[in-house]
């Protein structure tokens, strides 16, 4: 950042942009929306996964609507109440990153540093207890088309997850380090976004896939 | 107007009113596959 506002050495005096103290880095970048750049395209991402979820939820309904086909497939047994809890669980951690968020936001730095870790220990455990219900489930993705679709969508919100507990490790880390402060805190809160749109569409993936 | 894409807070709140319409879809399933 220093090395920026520094004029470059070999730069002529005088020549071009002006006297001392002035940017002499790349010009700062285009704007032209009323939204901040990391926000529009965090918008435009969660929009963009609205669209992918979507195109998986069109190939669930047409296997049991336009298809006809049993849910679940003859044999396929999913762990309804088990996954339940996992749900539970998710939609927590979002109820603690808003602390942390929160807390940040009144200068509160251990909450932030509480908030965080809760968050990532409840994501954590949403994963594991994910992985361990494909690994005790008892099908395969290839066995039919009602469980590569059951594979297919709730590894593609795992998937998310995984990303997701990437954003808050990061965060946790930083928060452990110094960083954020009241004035300063976009890099919690727009992951939090992220966070929070994996955990609605958990919602409406567990509603369709274990109770519909 | 709530934009779940604005704020984090606007997002959370959008979970919250999320959860509230998904317990009642889930409470309403369950009853009815109870009752039929």
């Amino acid at each position: 950042m220093e090395a920026a506002s520094i004029a470059h050495p070999s730069a002529p005096a005088g020549h071009g942009h002006g006297g001392a103290g002035e940017h002499h880095g790349p010009p700062p970048a285009n704007k032209s929306s009323r939204v901040e750049a990391p926000l529009l395209g965090m918008m435009l991402f969660i929009i963009s996964e609205v669209m992918i979820f979507g195109a998986f939820f069109t190939a669930y309904f047409f296997i049991r609507i336009a298809e006809g086909e049993p849910w679940p497939a003859p044999g396929m047994h999913l762990p309804v109440p088990v996954a339940g809890v996992n749900a539970a669980i998710l939609i927590s951690s979002s109820f603690t990153l808003h602390w942390a968020e929160k807390s940040i936001k009144n200068g509160n730095r251990f909450g932030l540093k509480a908030g965080m870790f809760t968050t990532l220990l409840l994501g954590i455990t949403f994963e594991f207890i994910q992985i361990n219900e494909y690994a005790n489930i008892g099908f395969a993705p290839q066995d039919h088309a009602q469980q590569t679709i059951f594979y297919s969508l709730t590894g593609l919100h795992g998937a998310h997850v995984f990303i997701g507990l990437c954003l808050l490790s990061f965060i946790t880390i930083r928060a452990f380090r110094g960083h954020y402060s009241p004035e300063s805190n976009r890099g919690v809160e727009i992951p939090g976004i992220y966070w929070h749109f994996v955990d609605i569409m958990w919602l409406v993936v567990y509603t369709t896939v274990y109770i519909l | 107007m709530l934009n779940p894409l604005r704020s984090e807070d606007e997002a959370f709140r959008f979970l919250v009113r999320a959860i509230a319409v998904f317990v009642v879809i889930i409470a309403l399933i369950l009853i009815l596959r109870a009752v039929v």
